[in-house]
């Protein structure tokens, strides 16, 4: 098994899009580290395993009163990000919650991990922000 | 009570902000545009933290993300303006607005501010009332 990559930061995000800022605080956070030079792991369970679904367009559907504008997808906010920093960012979700809430699959640049081995992300962060409710 | 059955449809919106980056323009105001189209109209009481979208404001809707300049965010304030103009009423009670250390004189122009209690009174004048 692959081993995990040390991080300064482990954000767990835990609560569903789509109901607070939960989502764009933890893309703004992990955008201002990597630029800060830190390295930064996320792990997703619960609802927030569906930032990074793998039937994302690059873009969300159209805006019925703004036709031409294009809106990117959160699974490309977090595309960029990884490939911006493929070095220093790392992105997992929970496999459990994945297949309890019937995700056909991630982008191929986000690993899904069992559950069984959180702790071990923990223990591979300097420190773990937990945010958002299951 | 009303002399006529009620036709329109009163929205109250007690919680307005439900994220950004995964939103956008998919916001709780975009439904209620589409629902005031398919329906015989539609109303919007802002209540509680609703309130704040009845405000005007000067802020600038964008963020970055790494290196990414997002602009294409919820804009509360611009879909209070959309709404009005196309034919909802929109209205917030005072004490909500002073709850929030605002007065009427930054309300959008068009929202109405009613008095603590003046949105129930409303209520016999529509089809249906939604908590959305």
């Amino acid at each position: 098994m692959r081993a995990i990559p040390p991080s300064d930061v482990l954000f767990a995000v835990m609560g569903a899009p789509h109901a607070s800022d939960m989502t764009t605080s933890v893309l703004r956070l992990t955008g201002v580290l990597l630029e800060r030079s830190a390295t930064v792991q996320v792990w997703t369970c619960g609802y927030a395993t569906m930032l990074t679904h793998s039937a994302h367009d690059e873009h969300k559907p159209r805006n019925l009163i703004d036709w031409s504008r294009e809106h990117p997808s959160t699974s490309t906010l977090v595309r960029n990000l990884l490939r911006a920093h493929p070095d220093r960012l790392h992105w997992y979700a929970c496999r459990f919650c994945s297949e309890e809430r019937g995700l056909a699959g991630h982008i191929p640049e986000v690993r899904v991990r069992p559950p069984l081995r959180f702790a071990d992300h923990v223990k591979a962060s300097r420190k773990t922000i937990f945010i958002g409710r299951i | 009570m009303p002399q006529t059955k009620p036709e329109r449809t009163l929205a109250i919106i007690e919680q307005p902000y439900r994220g950004s980056l995964e939103t956008q323009f998919a916001d709780v105001f975009y439904l209620l545009r589409e629902l005031n189209r398919q329906l015989r109209g539609m109303d919007v009481a802002l209540r509680g933290l609703g309130a704040t979208c009845a405000l005007q404001s000067d802020r600038r809707v964008e963020l970055r993300v790494g290196a990414q300049a997002i602009d294409v965010l919820p804009d509360q304030e611009r879909s209070v303006r959309a709404l009005l103009d196309e034919g909802s009423s929109v209205w917030v009670e005072e004490p909500d607005l002073l709850a929030l250390g605002a007065t009427r004189d930054r309300l959008i122009e068009g929202v109405d501010c009613l008095a603590r209690g003046a949105t129930l009174l409303r209520w016999p004048n529509y089809h249906s009332v939604w908590f959305i």
